[in-house]
């Protein structure tokens, strides 16, 4: 009971100490430079009666869902097959290195310049961001299948379809799970830098359009609920995670 | 109860099993080994590590080709696993995804075996090592001797002729390897297939084994054959038990010796 309690509490009350330094500190600046939390969450209501923080949150999460959805959805089917192809890897993995550590926001010129101002170069900057995550862990989790679990699929005379769908895929699961896991959060964060670059919309557009008017106060409130959304997608992916972990028999 | 005036199941006829080592070197694993297995019989492979008995059941068991000689089975040439000869790990190699009974399943799904069929297959391999209550439960809720009990459980559900077992109670407890070796003796008289049983423990080969085939290492080599002819369930406190202990232990001491000896050689 005293554990839990202080589970609760330790992290609520850094969180208060937090937002008491913020006001006090706040104090010293005029707000236009330095507003304080109060101004924050007055610009939050604001821009929440206003309509218009509705509109931003929901494109923004559209975006981020559409662009992450895309970027799993071809970087599993890929990073299964490299898995498996050592050879195939072998040819590519050198092109993966090379492209990886290039910042997504560098790609951002170029995808101007070949979609255009608006959702496509914010999408594609975040996709992105969650492909190589993805990829990379679904090459290593299906390299990585205990040689005894193919041993046995090999002879109980399973064919190739059937082990590779149920046995090397379940088994690599975990680890490309820690890979979906990664990816939620860079794609996450460039989503704002995305958004920040070209869109006319979304949270990251809020910040600049804010800057634009000097409202300092709305900045910080898109930074702040950027945070907070960012927490909630985490938090939901950890549930999903336990309660896959329980059922693969390994504990998140 | 040697393979003598049978047609052996499984017979191996100079067989040698070469790799090279990281540096170059070609190592011997396994040297000339020639054996018969006869149908049923319960072979017990034991010995000192490095002295092939694993390379050996791998041969045998097809996940591993014999650099010179031949591996037969039924007559037929071992070119890779195969169903009709399971093998049992010590890592027992069930699927964490899949409960008890979904991992029975899979063996039987594997050789098409038609739904309603393979459950009752499934059902009926849980029953003979009394793990029924645990159908519906995941590896991870198990211990190891259950764990190893659905793996013997799979195997016996795609009706094998041979079990291959490499070490397959080296993890478990004192107790439940007691036990299990038992219920393994129990199984493989109602069942009668052919096991060839990989050990380091000399007394887990002669509980278990009709014949027990002494491996000494550097090459690896088949040092001495030992008929062990006591009947089932055996005595393991009883004076017949400790002659063939002692005569295998001595053995044993041999060939440790001569192992040290050539350490000291080689130095």
């Amino acid at each position: 009971m005293k554990t839990k309690l202080t589970h609760i509490l330790l992290p609520i009350s850094s969180l208060i100490a937090f937002t008491v330094l913020w006001q006090l500190a706040a104090r010293r600046y005029p707000p236009e430079q330095f507003p304080s939390p109060s101004d924050v969450v007055k610009a939050i209501a604001e821009l929440a009666a206003s309509g218009v923080l509705w509109g931003h949150i929901a494109i923004s999460l559209i975006r981020f869902g559409g662009a992450y959805l895309l970027a799993v959805a071809v970087a599993i089917p890929l990073g299964l097959f490299l898995g498996r192809f050592s050879r195939c890897h072998r040819a590519i993995d050198p092109l993966i290195q090379i492209l990886r550590p290039i910042s997504p926001i560098a790609w951002f010129p170029l995808a101007v310049l070949w979609f255009g101002i608006g959702n496509a170069p914010a999408v594609f900057i975040i996709f992105l961001a969650a492909f190589y995550p993805v990829l990379l862990s679904t090459i290593s989790a299906v390299r990585a299948v205990s040689p005894v679990y193919l041993k046995v699929a090999a002879n109980f005379g399973a064919n190739p379809a059937m082990t590779f769908l149920r046995v090397i895929v379940p088994a690599a699961f975990p680890g490309i799970m820690v890979g979906l896991h990664i990816a939620v959060g860079t794609a996450w964060i460039h989503l704002v830098a995305g958004e920040m670059l070209g869109a006319q919309s979304g949270l990251g557009f809020m910040i600049v359009d804010a800057r634009n008017f000097l409202r300092t106060d709305e900045i910080m409130a898109g930074m702040l609920l950027v945070g907070l959304l960012g927490l909630a997608i985490y938090q939901g992916m950890k549930a999903v995670e336990r309660l896959i972990g329980r059922r693969w028999g390994v504990k998140a | 109860m040697s393979a003598i005036g049978q047609t052996a199941k499984i017979s191996l006829r100079g067989v040698e099993k070469r790799f090279a080592s990281a540096r170059g070197e070609e190592q011997v694993a396994l040297s000339l080994v020639d054996m018969d297995i006869a149908s049923g019989e319960f072979v017990c492979l034991v010995g000192p590590s490095g002295c092939g008995k694993t390379t050996l059941i791998n041969l045998m068991a097809g996940f591993e080709r014999a650099t010179t000689g031949t591996v037969t089975i039924d007559g037929r040439p071992v070119t890779g696993p195969d169903p009709d000869h399971i093998m049992i790990f010590q890592d027992y190699g069930l699927y964490p995804w899949k409960s008890v009974l979904d991992n029975i399943l899979f063996g039987l799904q594997a050789r098409r075996v038609p739904a309603p069929e393979a459950r009752e297959r499934a059902r009926a391999a849980l029953e003979l090592v009394g793990l029924q209550a645990a159908a519906g439960k995941h590896p991870h809720e198990l211990s190891g001797g259950m764990k190893q009990r659905v793996a013997i459980a799979r195997a016996l559900a795609v009706e094998p002729s041979v079990l291959f077992m490499d070490e397959p109670f080296a993890a478990l407890d004192a107790f439940t390897r007691l036990y299990l070796q038992d219920e393994l003796l129990q199984l493989w008289s109602e069942k009668r297939p052919t096991v060839v049983f990989v050990t380091h423990d000399l007394d887990e080969a002669i509980t278990l084994g009709q014949r027990v085939v002494l491996m000494a290492p550097n090459p690896g080599r088949v040092q001495r054959v030992l008929d062990v002819e006591l009947v089932y369930p055996r005595e393991r406190t009883g004076n017949d038990f400790s002659l063939f202990r002692r005569e295998l232990f001595q053995e044993f001491h041999l060939v440790h010796q001569q192992a040290a000896e050539e350490e000291e050689y080689s130095i």
